[in-house]
Parts: structure tokens; sequence; C-alpha cells
């Protein structure tokens, strides 16, 4: 078997023929990226209008399917008749205190039967596959947003505990609910944020995956007819709350 | 396959292709469609151009260091609890994947699409070691059980019918199954929603891994990406090394142009930054994670005459616009990789050899070079090759020969003017209604497909010495 020795030795080798075929430097990284990041999002308080409104063109035209309450006690209804048009009963959530609410006595009211996702590391196999098989066979996913981007309409979804990747992903309808907080303009800006989360500043939640989600799962694969639902949401809804779902 | 001869010679292949209608005309309107799409994409998105710029100053910039960004990325994904592999050779990639599939006690691996693992040959070695690979691209399943390869790099089942794949799922599912794409893609869905649960081992490739964090990224449309790397216990990312990037930074150029190039998404449905195995407090995600950097030829053309095409991104972009691509298809190519950068990725892995006629598969339009993401210069290495397979004397004797006699007439003056002369002579029997259609002997190769124009009457260099009286 070849080791990494070996392995960086042959690179090495191979480096040594040549100086490359232009000078050439990589991106700038930002130097203190959580200081951009901040920067960034107090500049986009004053014109978060804008960006919403490029945001929802943008998720529209990917398929997403936007919605916007004034308070994030007018969400459960939202949700509750997106479940009555699918006919649906069961939903996932990720845990109340990644939402940053706690809408499950809410909704449960509304007749749906809540499950909510332990913000904990679940005790044991038997447990994990408890959850997953729910997870499984929702109807609904209810999950937070960490970014909203607008030039593609993609929202960013940090996994980690009491946020399952599941959630987003098994259920055949996605809900996702967010506030101007998670916005943001463009992919340059979302590479400052990921440098910050990942350098001097706090990522929003410590899993292992970050998914960026630019509409409803498709393909095209059978002679290019646009098909939505393959393996992960057909629909995936946004909800947009105006005055923030803290408070 | 690989490194040897293919049973039927690329003229025969690419014969077949010309005469098979339903290809033809699937060529034309996938081809068609993906090049309408990628055009608005960039449109709509003026500094497209400038990232391209800065896309290729990357790689290039991240080549210039590559054993430096690679030792990052591999402490990093150590770091994060992942193990990382070294493989000079598919042969030793394959071994060290079925290892990993054995030791964790794995039958069934559920994949998403991978062109690594396509050109490592990763499916029969799994089989033969009683694991069960399960492709969950759509287009991939779909070829999967018609034991098939894929045609395209992004859109692998573009040459089936619609009615071909009921058939085929009639047939391998044993389920009934009408010929309309959304209720084939239902029938995928559950066929393959309880693999992505039941499997033990998730197998990908990776559009990128960024070296700062330790971040394995994955690009897809259908969230298959996604389950692959959640749902099963072990994950296991097989990667050519070209595809490092040094930083998160970086890496948002390219996914800013990546899914552009590709089917004109602004960026593709799911992009998934994986930073090792599942964290204390998650759910899902893999108790293991492994990374096979994979060499494969690619590390010999680091200081090597094909060193730009470790800058592909995998796009299909360059297919699309290939006018050789556009009527024959992927299958023709006979390798892993098709297309004017298949050709080019063909010689790197397989070796100039398996190119000797593949090199010629080319107009040198330049329309490959003009859609190329990072603006890959597939022309130049083109020719570049057709030399190298001359030089070696890997193309045939009479090809070779031609072409000697050729530079030595348009290197020297005079003989050029004596071969003109008698060119008009010689080619009386052959000319007719101002067009050669057939020459004799092994030139009649040239006149097969296409028609030699004669040797004027006057040539332009008899005008031009006659007429420079006129000319004061």
């Amino acid at each position: 078997m070849t080791t990494k020795a070996e392995f960086l030795g042959g690179i090495r080798e191979q480096m040594k023929r040549t100086l490359g075929r232009f000078a050439a430097s990589s991106a700038r990284r930002p130097e203190h990226p959580a200081a951009e990041a901040e920067t960034i999002r107090r500049e986009l308080a004053e014109r978060w209008p804008e960006t919403l409104d490029a945001f929802r063109r943008e998720f529209e035209s990917v398929g997403g399917v936007f919605h916007k309450v004034a308070s994030v006690d007018a969400v459960p209804a939202v949700v509750s008749r997106i479940a009555r048009e699918h006919d649906a009963s069961e939903l996932v959530a990720w845990h109340s205190a990644a939402l940053g609410a706690d809408l499950g006595p809410a909704l449960a009211a509304r007749g749906l039967d809540v499950h909510q996702m332990p913000d904990a590391e679940p005790i044991g196999v038997a447990e994990r596959e408890r959850l997953r098989a729910i997870a499984a066979r929702a109807d609904l996913g209810l999950t937070g947003v960490d970014l909203a981007i607008a030039e593609t309409g993609t929202l960013v979804l940090v996994s980690g505990a009491g946020r399952p990747r599941s959630t987003s992903l098994l259920p055949p309808c996605h809900i996702a609910v967010f506030d101007r907080t998670a916005l943001v303009e463009s992919l340059r800006q979302v590479g400052v944020v990921l440098e910050a989360w990942h350098g001097d500043g706090a990522p929003p939640a410590a899993g292992a995956v970050i998914n960026f989600i630019t509409g409803p799962s498709r393909t095209a694969d059978i002679e290019l007819t646009l098909t939505r639902g393959v393996h992960g949401p057909r629909e995936v809804h946004a909800i947009f709350v105006e005055q923030g779902i803290g408070g | 396959m690989s490194g040897g001869e293919l049973a039927t010679p690329f003229r025969q292949r690419a014969g077949g292709a010309l005469k098979d209608a339903f290809l033809q005309e699937a060529l034309t309107i996938a081809t068609t469609k993906f090049i309408g799409l990628r055009q608005e994409a960039f449109e709509g998105f003026p500094e497209g151009e400038a990232l391209r710029d800065q896309a290729r100053a990357i790689k290039e910039a991240t080549l210039q260091q590559l054993d430096r960004h690679l030792e990052t990325l591999i402490g990093n994904v150590e770091r994060l609890g992942g193990h990382v592999h070294y493989a000079a050779t598919p042969a030793e990639a394959r071994a060290i994947v079925v290892d990993i599939a054995r030791r964790t006690g794995a039958r069934m691996a559920v994949k998403s699409k991978s062109m690594a693992t396509e050109e490592i040959h990763l499916n029969e070695a799994l089989e033969a070691a009683g694991i069960t690979p399960v492709e969950t691209d759509l287009g991939e399943y779909i070829i999967q059980l018609a034991h098939e390869r894929p045609s395209h790099i992004i859109a692998p089942a573009i040459h089936k019918t619609k009615g071909q794949v009921a058939e085929l799922f009639s047939r391998e599912l044993k389920r009934p199954a009408e010929a309309d794409p959304e209720a084939l893609t239902r029938i995928a869905r559950g066929e393959l929603r309880e693999k992505f649960l039941q499997a033990d081992l998730g197998i990908t490739g990776a559009n990128f891994a960024v070296a700062d964090t330790g971040t394995i990224v994955l690009v897809t449309n259908e969230g298959n990406g996604r389950m692959v790397t959640s749902l099963p216990r072990v994950h296991v990312t097989v990667m050519g090394v070209e595809k490092v990037v040094p930083s998160l930074t970086d890496l948002m150029v390219f996914l800013a142009i990546l899914a552009k190039s590709a089917t004109g998404q602004k960026l593709s449905v799911y992009t998934s930054l994986i930073q090792g195995p599942r964290r204390a407090g998650e759910l899902e995600g893999p108790e293991e994670f492994h990374l096979v950097l994979l060499d494969g030829g690619r590390i010999a053309q680091i200081g090597g005459p094909l060193r730009e095409a470790l800058s592909c991104l995998r796009c299909g972009a360059c297919l699309n616009v290939c006018p050789v691509y556009r009527q024959i298809g992927g299958h023709a190519y006979g390798y892993t990789y098709p297309g004017p950068i298949g050709i080019l990725l063909t010689a790197m892995l397989e070796g100039a050899p398996a190119v000797k006629d593949l090199a010629h598969a080319s107009t040198l339009c330049g329309a490959c070079a003009d859609a190329c993401p990072v603006r890959i210069d597939i022309p130049r290495m083109l020719i570049d090759l057709r030399r190298e397979v001359d030089e070696k004397r890997i193309a045939p004797w009479t090809e070779r020969v031609a072409f000697k006699l050729l530079a030595r007439l348009l290197q020297h003056p005079r003989l050029y003017r004596f071969a003109a002369r008698a060119g008009r002579v010689l080619q009386r029997p052959f000319a007719s209604d101002g067009r050669i259609s057939r020459l004799p002997l092994f030139f009649g190769e040239w006149t097969r497909t296409r028609d030699l124009p004669p040797v004027a009457p006057r040539t332009f260099q008899e005008r031009w010495a006659s007429d420079k009286d006129l000319r004061t």
C-alpha cells in the first residue's frame, strides 16, 4: 500500500519539474472574517426589504413556495394550511431551541402529530433508529434557516444537536422558518460568513454538515423532463417572520 | 478496459452511434438545451467572466503548492476523526474501499454519482467481494440496471428513452412501469429510499475538498448525495488529488460558476459541506469517515503536458458544444470520460496509446475552450497529444509517413510549388465537379467522409508571381 510519505513525495518530485503555467494566487481570504461578517449584517439591517424581495424572486424561480407572516405566532396557521393541502398530519421538527421558538403546542392544537427532535445526543442505537424511522415516515419537516441567500434563492442549514440533517431531507415537504437575521445578498458574502464560522466567529451549531438547499429536489435524467422530489422533498416552503422569530 | 485496446475500434463505435437515429435526436436535444441554459445563466451574470479567470487562477495556484494543500487537508480530516488513504493506482483504490467495506461488515453500499469511482471501476470490485453497490443518482441507477456506462458526465442516461426506462424498470424491478418520467421517478424514489435506509456504506466522490477546513463538498440536484452521507454508518469519499481548493473563500468562486456551466442553474439544488464524521449531539451522519486520495496518473501530469486538464471541474460544458460529441455521444469514446476533456483525461489516466484515434476526434474548433468555466486550453493539448502519438510511433505508419512528407513539403517552397504542379496533373482522374471525392490507396481514408478541394488551375503563388507587374 502506498504511504502518505510516498504519495506526497511523488507529488513533490513532479512539482520540481515545473514552476507552473503562470503566476497565480488563490482568492484573498478576509483577514478578520467575523468583523467583516458583522459589517455585512449591519449594512443589510438597513436594506433587508430589497434583499428579501430578491430572495423571494429567486426562491420562487427555483420552485420554492414563499410565505410571509407578521409574527412567529402566525407560523402554525401556515404550517397547518400546508398540511391540510397535502392531507398530511405527521410533522417532524427541529428542537425548539434550534428553531428559536416553541411551536409544538400550537401545531399540536391544530391537529398535527408533532415529533420534536431532541437537542442532546440520543441514547443508544435503538433510540437513534426510532427517531430516524419517524423522520422517514413524516409528511412534513420543519426547520430553521441559518442563511437565506438572495442571489440564488438558497437556504443554508447547519446540522447539529436538535437540528437533524434528515428533517430537511426525508419528508416529502420541507418547511423552513426564517427572519431577516438570516438574509445575505450574495455568494461572496456567504464566503465571508463561512470563513467567520470556521475562524474567529461562532457557527450557529456544532454539527459536521452545512447544507445549501436551492429549491426542491429535482432531476432531469429521463429525457430531460424536469421532475421534482426524486430523493429529497418535492416541495420547499420558506416562511418569513417579519418581526423576527425570537421576538 | 483499463490500459488495453477496446474490443471495437473508435471508428466502428462512432459509426454505430451515427446510425442510431434515437441517439442522434437525443444528443441534439440534450446538448442544445444545455448550451442554451448555460448561455442564459452567464448572460444574467456579468461578474461571471471575472470569476472564471479567478477560478482558473485558483486552480493553477493550488497546483503550484499541491503538496502543502494536501497536507493541510489530510491534517484537518484526521483532526476531525476521519481516516485518509493513498491510492497510487485504481487497483489500490479499489482494494482500499473493498477493505473498508469488509472490515465494517457492509453488505450493501449506496453511491452518489461519482466519476472517480466510475474511473476505477469500483462497482465490479465491490460485487466481486460480495458487496452490492447501488447507484442512486437516477441516471446512474438506470444505466446500472441496464449494465451500461454513463454517456454524459452530468446526464448519464441521455441515450435512453422513457419507453426504454419503463421496459427496464418492469423487467429488473419486476413491477409495472408506465413510460412517464414522473411515474418512473416515483418508482426509483421508492426503491432507492429503502436502500438508503438499509445500506451500511455510503460512497461518494467529491466536487471539491477544502484544505483549510477538511471539508468535502458534494453537489447534487436529487439529494442522493445528502442521503448517502447522512444515513449509512460509514462514508467513503474517493477523490482525485486535484480536487483540493485552499479555502472556503476559494470554494465560493467555484460554486458561483459550476452549476451555471453544467445545467444553467445558479446553484445546484444541494451543495453539502461535510466536515468529517457525525459530531456529538447529531442524530445522523456516519460514525466513520474515510477519504481515499487517488493518483491514477494525475500526479505524473503536474509537471507534464496535460497539467492544465487537472483544473477540470467535470461540468460537462465542453461536451455539449463539441461538434464531435454532439454527433457520436459519450459511449463511442469508449472510456469513462467522454468529450474533448475526456480525451485528455483518458490520455492522463490510461496513457497516450489509448487515445491514438481519439486524439483526432476533434475539429480543433475551440468551442470547448470557450465553454470551459476555467478556460482549459483543450485544443492546444489535443494537438500536443497528436504530436505525442506520432512521435512515440503509436500512430499507424501510413499516417506518420503522410504527415512527415507533408511537413517536408510545407517547409520547402520549391518542393511545394513542384508538388502543386504535379498534383494538378495527378488529380485529373479523381477530380470532378470541382472536387475530389475519392482518392486511391490509403489516401482514400481522407476522402471517405469528406471531399478534398482540387489544386486550383492557377495557384495563388502563380498568380502572385505573374501579376507582379500589375501591382505598383
